[in-house]
């Protein structure tokens, strides 16, 4: 008994381990957004800031690192990722609904070919998936010539919708599976003996019924499309969604604006866990008091007079709430009192770092030699390879919101 | 397909055939096998393309194996170096996810309480809604030159000069083993819980210890399951490549770094489709070894 | 008037009155169905084979069969669902090939009555008029018309799930009535309910059937709901009709020792022929001669046997009594008893004859049986006229 014990406490502390492995990168990352330091940091810690979610800054050398609403090249990448994101939903959750659906009339051999085949994009890496769309899509615009063929297979987006909507309906096609697989068939033949037509059938029982997938299924389409990079950095060609312009930022300047965008969207995603689960619960409770009124009605047994004495329950997750609100403005108190908010924090690390940089610039043309050896032992890659460093790629540079 | 058309209707049947052919056909199978074909032929300016020059050839894949032409080395060293890095990395991560995954999802399905159990698949999905290229940023900022973990160490005194985290491939590995963790704890987790619990406390009424009931007990039950979280890591780990643009180091290439490079900067799409091809095959053999290993069919790998 | 249409008051509805909201006009559609040589196959698996049987117009109809046997299969053959491989439907006089269950003038009500869930029961009761385009008011007007009839008006906003079994029952039968169908099918719509609510469903649907006239054929492996409820019954097995015919007749009548041993109790004694005289048949059977009646091969026909004819002899538990001054009939045997067993009002009472043969008798509550104990030596007697001689054959085990 008390060995169990002891595994419990250990299996404890292992899940509280797990938890900081998976959120505290998260956490971290977050807090950095806060940082008016221009590299993405806690230690150093400057002054606390909303310039990343605004308008960025000017380095002291002279870079102009856009903030979070000034950025185009991400907002236009947001708008694309929305437009992308849209055509997949509307693509991938009828054909999902469409394959789910005939699987369920087909037998033996060729149902075991068709899911197969189905769930096989989700088996292949996203970065086939794009290639060979961009390939195909290539090919067919050379032979469709200067007309509407080559115009819409050169288009980033038009493939990027092909590419992801290819292992994405998949992803629907799991989903609605699922669902029909607890869906009574004699309903269908209710409705036809009751005289409706194979279409009214479909709209009138079937629809009905998938209502709840077709909403998860477009969501996690959404979703899916939404933050897909492997396919997307291939099929979206010259142009840009949000994540290939993550991409390119992230992999060059690491700068606090993608601590801030990455804080915007954890918030997003936490309000919409938040929201689904109060939803989730209200539902729960109302089902259950209808079950009982209902039970009470039938039977009119006393026993399950349901006493409508019972104290209003104050929710649990309030108390986390207001502390979270009380130790917010304490701590921001603290920050205003200690000078590490606003202008005059800023501009002082400003000043303090120019100067630094100078000296240091003046450090550094003194020992040029030095500098240079070790930067040539960086790369030992290359040789007789005919391709270069992955950085030398035109396009992760020329997008790149960040020096400009 | 009589039967087909009378079951469903003639506007429905259209609409379940238009969908259907496009998506299987137009979608997953001709792009592959016109990749495929592409992979044989050379790498040709559009206007040769379909012209004389426009032969089946190994020449890729010859490349792959043999290095340019140029080179004085008898093998292509470095592009079967980078090849059997990921996928020795890939296999190295899917077992560290495994084991890391089993107590977790075993504490989810049987130890939990059903509420905390519902809390914790919360609070593990929420961290996945976030763009894994963001995860790998979290992780950049943990582990840069002069990131967090570094200035943590060099205040404590632990080190004296910075630790290359990133050059040491350090940043990379926990970036991968963090990006699909959710993807093996799901499978383990709905498989471990449809074992019966009666099964669990028989085996320690018969005095079995811990150990041997999960490895006589819980694991066989489970091994769709493992089978399902494997694969699915296996594969989204060797296929990574948002991860690896952001964490890995200048000198060290994930092979969809590779295709990346032959596809977009150097333009040689058919070579870029061969290297797909490879990749491919890694997957395929993988899916086939697990099936066989775990005796389970494609339907339950992917569920 | 609406002071009687108490949940439980169900059969007050069915007064003369509401008879035309259901036949609407007042004109009886009802049609007549033939099965002509119906066979369906699944693979090489005969689920029903060459099934001829004429149904009539306005007559309640039963398929009774174990599990198994085809009587679903025949039903949907019936309703379009199917297509009979071999053979014809014809409903009204008219060849229903080619015509889908959603053209056919019947209505289905389903073995897990297939109520649609995400609707109300109102909605699902006017199902049938939405899809033919009426209004909303017609709808609605309708619905309530028949939420009267079974005895749930103002509970048409309900949802399907929070209905008690019985009432979903109802709203089944509400629902396939709503177009005004000329055959309404049932496929053992009461099994999923508890016995007495069972029971007192048995009685609703036969008033039903008798108020709205149509055709009703009903589905069952419960002979005693077959029996109770219609006007005939077909006896099937194996995906073969065994027997047709009126009620009593296939109980006093049965043309094969399947129907014999499935339609009620019965106890089969394994015999040879000794001697035959017209219709009555000298059977023996382990050192003991019967006499009995020779069975029928249908209606209008006896079976003939000669001497030395393996066959089965019959005698119902209720057709044997317990020998005394008061009762000797032509046969009498004697019996160790071996059990008795309660049943409320019947006492069963099971004996052996010569410790090997097991034969079943039941007495009425109210006879006196304390002097049977068990091991005591008793003599029984039956009539030759309830003794049925049938030719050896499947026996129906349950
Ligand atoms: N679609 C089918 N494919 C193959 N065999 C079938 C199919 N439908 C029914 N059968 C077989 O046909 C036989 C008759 O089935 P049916 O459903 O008609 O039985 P039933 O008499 O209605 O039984 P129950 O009383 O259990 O409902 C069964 O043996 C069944 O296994
Ligand atoms: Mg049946």
């Amino acid at each position: 008994m008390k060995s169990q014990h002891f595994l419990n406490i250990l299996l404890g502390i292992y899940i509280f381990i797990f938890l900081t492995y998976l959120f505290g990168p998260l956490l971290i990352m977050s807090v950095t957004a806060f940082n008016s330091a221009e590299f993405p940091s806690i230690t150093p810690w400057e002054c606390f800031s909303w310039r990343w979610f605004q308008e960025g800054k000017i380095a002291y050398d002279g870079q102009h690192l856009a903030g979070l609403s000034t950025d185009w090249r991400l907002h236009d990448g947001l708008i694309k990722s929305l437009i992308i994101g849209l055509g997949v939903v509307c693509l991938s959750v009828p054909i999902g609904m469409a394959a789910s659906i005939v699987l369920t009339q087909v037998h033996s051999r060729l149902r075991t070919i068709f899911y197969s085949v189905s769930i096989m994009p989700v088996l292949f890496p996203g970065v086939i998936i794009g290639i060979s769309t961009v390939v195909l899509w290539d090919r067919i615009a050379t032979i469709g010539g200067e007309g509407f063929l080559s115009d819409i297979g050169r288009n980033g987006i038009f493939l990027t919708i092909l590419g992801q909507t290819c292992f994405i309906s998949t992803y629907c096609f799991l989903i609605f599976v699922a669902r029909l697989q607890r869906f009574d068939q004699t309903q269908e033949e209710a409705a036809l003996d009751l005289g409706a037509s194979q279409t009214q059938v479909f709209f009138k029982i079937l629809i009905p019924y998938l209502m709840p997938a077709i909403a998860s299924a477009a969501v996690i389409a959404f979703l899916a499309s939404f933050e897909n990079y492997n396919t997307t950095v291939f099929s979206i060609l010259s142009d840009q969604t949000l994540t290939t312009v993550i991409a390119s930022k992230v992999r060059l300047g690491i700068s606090p604006a993608i601590s801030a965008l990455a804080l915007v969207i954890i918030a997003l995603t936490l309000m919409a866990a938040i929201i689904y689960e109060i939803l989730r619960r209200r539902e729960d409770k109302k089902k259950k008091e209808r079950q009982d009124q209902l039970i009470y009605e039938q039977t009119k047994d006393s026993r399950l007079k349901k006493e409508k004495t019972g104290s209003f329950k104050i929710p649990k997750f309030i108390f986390v709430i207001i502390l979270l609100i009380i130790m917010g403005t304490f701590g921001f108190n603290q920050l205003i009192k200690n000078d590490l908010y606003g202008n005059k924090c800023v501009s002082a690390a400003e000043s303090a770092k120019k100067s630094n940089f100078a000296e240091q610039l003046k450090l550094l043309q003194q020992n040029a030699d030095t500098v240079d050896e070790k930067s040539l032992e960086g790369g030992n890659l290359g040789g007789n390879q005919d391709y270069g460093d992955i950085f030398g790629d035109e396009n992760l540079f020329k997008d790149f919101g960040g020096f400009e | 397909m009589n039967s087909f058309f009378k079951k469903n209707g003639p506007l429905i049947s259209t609409y379940f055939i238009i969908a259907i052919v496009f998506w299987l056909i137009f979608l997953i199978i001709i792009p592959q096998l016109y990749m495929l074909d592409l992979s044989f032929r050379p790498n040709l300016p559009p206007l040769l393309r379909g012209g004389p020059d426009d032969v089946h050839t190994l020449v890729h894949y010859k490349h792959f194996i043999f290095g340019s032409e140029t080179s004085n080395d008898p093998y292509n060293y470095v592009d079967i170096g980078v090849f059997l890095n990921t996928i020795f990395t890939a296999i190295m991560v899917t077992i560290i996810n495994l084991c890391f995954c089993y107590p977790i999802a075993f504490y989810m399905a049987k130890v939990a309480k059903p509420n905390s159990a519902r809390l914790l698949i919360v609070a593990l999905i929420i961290p996945f809604w976030i763009n894994e290229l963001l995860r790998s940023f979290a992780l950049r900022i943990l582990f840069a030159g002069e990131g967090v973990i570094n200035n943590i160490l060099l205040a404590t005194g632990l080190i004296d000069t910075g630790i290359n985290f990133i050059a040491l491939d350090i940043a990379l590995y926990t970036g991968l083993t963090y990006a699909y963790i959710l993807l093996m704890i799901f499978p383990l987790y709905n498989a471990i819980e449809s074992l019966d619990t009666n099964q669990l406390e028989a085996a320690k009424d018969l005095g079995s210890s811990t150990f041997r009931t999960h490895w006589r007990i819980v694991i066989p039950h489970a091994k769709a399951g493992i089978a399902s979280g494997c694969t699915m890591v296996f594969m989204l780990t060797a296929g990574a490549l948002a991860t690896p643009v952001v964490l890995s180091s200048p000198n060290t290439y994930w092979f969809t770094q590779l295709i990346y490079q032959w596809f977009n900067m150097n333009d040689n799409w058919s070579r870029g489709s061969a290297y797909s091809i490879l990749l491919l095959s890694v997957s395929v053999v993988f899916v086939l070894l697990m099936m066989r290993i775990f005796k389970v069919k494609i339907g339950e790998i992917v569920r | 008037m609406s002071v009687l249409f108490k949940q439980d008051a169900f059969l007050i509805v069915f007064k003369f009155k509401f008879v035309k909201i259901i036949i609407s006009g007042g004109i009886i559609m009802s049609a007549d169905v033939e099965l002509q040589n119906i066979s369906v196959t699944f693979g090489s698996f005969y689920a029903a084979k060459n099934v001829n049987v004429k149904i009539k117009q306005g007559e309640f109809f039963s398929f009774l069969g174990p599990s198994g046997c085809g009587k679903t299969t025949l039903l949907r053959a019936i309703s379009g669902f199917l297509d009979p491989s071999e053979g014809k439907v014809l409903i009204g006089g008219e060849d229903m090939a080619g015509i889908g269950p959603n053209k056919r003038p019947t209505s289905l009500i389903f073995q897990n009555l297939a109520l649609f869930p995400l609707m109300s029961v109102a909605d699902n009761i006017a199902f049938s008029l939405e899809v033919r385009g009426k209004s909303k008011n017609e709808r609605r007007k309708r619905a309530d018309e028949l939420l009267e009839l079974i005895a749930l008006s103002g509970q048409g906003d309900k949802k399907v799930h929070e209905l008690s079994g019985g009432q979903r029952q109802r709203v089944a039968i509400a629902r396939a009535l709503a177009i005004e169908p000329e055959v309404l099918l049932l496929d053992e719509p009461l099994s999923a309910l508890d016995l007495k609510l069972r029971q007192k469903m048995r009685t609703e649907l036969r008033a039903i059937q008798k108020r709205v006239g149509i055709t009703f054929i009903y589905i069952t492996h419960d002979q005693g709901e077959a029996l109770t409820m219609s006007d005939r019954v077909a006896v099937m097995n194996e995906g073969e009709l065994e027997q047709v015919g009126l009620c009593d007749d296939v109980y006093d009548y049965p043309n094969t020792p399947f129907v014999a041993t499935f339609v009620g109790e019965n106890n089969p004694f394994y015999a040879k022929v000794v001697s035959v005289d017209n219709n009555e048949v000298k059977v023996e059977s382990q050192g003991n001669t019967f006499l009995a009646t020779a069975g029928k091969i249908n209606e209008n026909q006896n079976h003939s046997f000669s001497p030395g004819d393996e066959v089965i002899m019959f005698i119902r538990p209720e057709s044997i009594f317990i020998k005394n001054d008061n009762n000797k009939l032509d046969n009498f045997f004697s019996a160790k008893v071996n059990t008795i067993e309660f049943e409320g009002n019947l006492k069963n009472i099971y004996v052996k004859i010569n410790s090997n043969i097991d034969v079943r008798f039941s007495v009425p509550n109210a006879v006196d049986t304390s002097e049977l104990s068990s091991n005591k030596d008793v003599e029984l007697t039956f009539s030759s006229k309830k003794a049925v001689v049938l030719p050896k054959g499947q026996l129906a085990v349950d």
